[in-house]
């Protein structure tokens, strides 16, 4: 039988003990209490069953910074296991459009033909929303579809710009096309992708500044690329993100007082904003064994934001402060950034992230289902 | 598939190795050939992913998924580690080159399937909650800033 | 399509199967070849028996011609 789960001799645990085990322990030169306690069965008389309900109440999301190439958001009251599920999926298994093969008919520049190649596919592209997330899909077999292939070319022939003083040296001047650069690409669109890629919606590279290839006078590049959809975990080419990862919040406990010229060190030991100095006021001076007797007027060093922390340890390598700090991290606290390359919005890759699980789930649902008939 | 088994009785008793099955399991892939054509515009139909591992009871059982990793694996476990009939779970991928992944459950109470199926249906329900919270936060950030996209 | 079937750049277009396979036996029609001189970038066409140099600059440097063929490779 499965244990009890309320117990009439067990008091619901306390505050403190609750943050003691919300709180991943970050010492001078260990880490502890790493691991998540929060299972029915693991206390005596403590109930952990999951409940949506309860999920959904101590679940909170709160947004830092929300841009198109970056997004920064925290999740609060979720575990470690599921938060890294997110990011997970969001570096590996969004699908994104890139380059996967390059027909090169000419190129007598100096970049070798294979590393050509590779430079290409790793160039992010944009296009219409609807085109690439609707109407693009994997390709499977040989033949190239209209939906699932894109064809783009790069012709660029680099000659001697006659406008130019001879004495020129800057090659940019000197030459047209000196520099090849991903603006250079020209998209085609072939059958459907009329419809969905025209005008503002033209599959086109996200950055149009990438240098791709130097040459000089009667060098030449003439090549053809054809795109599909792939996943991270093929190529990391298409991996919808620049980065997706998250951070445990740090937290700074300052158990004893840090007074005077030892506040101003204790700040120091931080990145810029994270202690504050404070006087001490009155009437905590006045207050017996609160540690600030007879400093008032004194500055005090306050926890101001400790999300701006690095957790670099630096206070807990002086000896001044031993004793008076606990550093340690929120287990449940991740502070998530992720950083688009483009082809999809960065909050939006989230979504798709949290859809992803949810499909993998509901798929392998339907597989145990058949695996039981 | 009763009609495939009846085709098959008569060389039964003479089976060449090569063209025995090579397991007991059905060959599901045999039996989509002929309508192949039809499913390739739909969507495909899976292979089947999962399985129960040989020496499984009904109340301690292992799992194998085939193409699933640490993303599911470390995700389910936890869920399904929350559930109170549950005694024990964990999961590991035996062998980084293979893409499999074995879960094992034993509870207390209930089927081992059960808890699998009801750790499968929390983590939908969470991803909705997720979901839902994370596009209310978005919403309410862009308007306060006022981000249009 | 495969490397393999890289197809030696002649100036005598057509010969170039000829010559295929044939390294002992020389056939006269494809000895002669077509490069690029490394110094002044013009194209050099030299027989089997003359002096590697380019006739325009005297560049010692020759190249040979890229295949003309397509080449493809994936971008990974």
């Amino acid at each position: 039988m499965a244990p009890s789960t309320k117990a009439q001799w067990a008091q619901p645990p306390s505050k403190e003990e609750l943050e003691r085990r919300n709180t991943v322990n970050i010492n001078k030169e260990t880490v502890t209490n790493t691991v998540s306690t929060d299972f029915p069965g693991h206390f005596p008389g403590e109930d952990h069953a999951f409940s949506i309900d309860r999920f959904q109440s101590g679940f909170d999301i709160t947004f830092h910074q929300n841009d198109q190439f970056h997004a920064s958001f925290s999740l609060v009251g979720i575990d470690a296991s599921l938060a890294n599920a997110f990011r997970r999926i969001l570096i590996a298994e969004i699908p994104t459009l890139a380059i996967e093969n390059v027909f090169i008919t000419n190129n007598t520049s100096v970049i070798q033909d294979e590393v050509l190649a590779h430079r290409l596919g790793l160039i992010p592209f944009k296009g219409g929303r609807e085109g690439l997330r609707n109407f693009l899909r994997f390709k499977k077999g040989e033949d190239a579809q209209d939906y699932d292939t894109v064809q783009l070319d790069l012709n660029v022939t680099c000659t001697v710009n006659t406008d130019a003083s001879p004495n020129e040296t800057d090659p940019l001047k000197a030459y047209h096309n000196a520099h090849v650069y991903a603006k250079d690409i020209t998209f085609t669109p072939q059958g459907r992708q009329e419809q969905y890629f025209s005008g503002e919606d033209a599959i086109v590279p996200v950055n149009p500044d990438i240098l791709i290839a130097k040459m000089r006078p009667r060098q030449t590049i003439e090549l053809s690329m054809y795109m599909n959809l792939g996943v991270g975990s093929d190529h990391s080419k298409f991996s919808p993100v620049a980065t997706a990862s998250y951070r445990l919040m740090p937290t700074i406990k300052i158990t004893k007082p840090i007074i005077g010229a030892d506040a101003q060190k204790f700040a120091n030991c931080f990145p810029e904003g994270v202690i504050g100095l404070e006087k001490v006021s009155k009437k905590e001076a006045g207050q017996r064994g609160s540690g600030y007797e007879g400093h008032a007027g004194e500055l005090k060093a306050v926890v101001v934001d400790p999300m701006r922390d690095t957790v670099s340890r630096e206070c807990l390598r002086h000896e001044e402060f031993e004793g008076k700090v606990q550093l340690g991290r929120r287990r449940d606290h991740f502070i998530f950034s992720v950083e688009s390359t483009g082809q999809w919005d960065s909050d939006e890759l989230f979504l798709e992230a949290v859809k992803k699980l949810k499909q993998k789930c509901k798929k392998l649902e339907d597989q145990v289902d058949n695996m039981v008939r | 598939m009763p009609g495939r088994t009846k085709k098959d009785e008569p060389t039964a008793q003479d089976t060449n190795m090569e063209d025995a099955p090579p397991s007991a399991q059905p060959e599901a892939e045999e039996v989509d050939t002929e309508d192949q054509e039809e499913v390739q515009e739909e969507e495909e139909i899976e292979p089947q992913r999962v399985r129960i591992l040989p020496g499984s009871t009904d109340t301690a059982a292992s799992f194998e998924f085939v193409d699933e990793g640490h993303t599911v694996g470390n995700a389910l476990r936890y869920i399904i580690m929350k559930n109170p009939d549950v005694e024990f779970c964990a999961y590991s991928i035996p062998h980084p080159s293979e893409p499999k992944m074995n879960l094992r459950i034993q509870t207390y109470d209930g089927l081992a399937v059960d808890a699998l199926k009801k750790g499968l249906a929390d983590l939908q329900d969470i991803c909705d909650v997720v979901t839902d919270e994370f596009t209310t936060k978005k919403d309410q950030f862009n308007a306060e800033h006022g981000i249009v996209r | 399509m495969s490397r393999e079937g890289y197809q030696v750049p002649t100036a005598s277009a057509g010969s170039g199967a000829v010559a295929r396979g044939s390294t002992g036996m020389q056939d006269t029609r494809s000895s002669i070849m077509s490069y690029l001189c490394g110094d002044c970038g013009g194209s050099v066409h030299l027989g089997k028996d003359s002096t590697v140099a380019c006739p325009h600059c005297a560049g010692r440097v020759l190249y040979k011609e890229r295949t003309k063929r397509m080449v493809q490779f994936e971008a990974r």
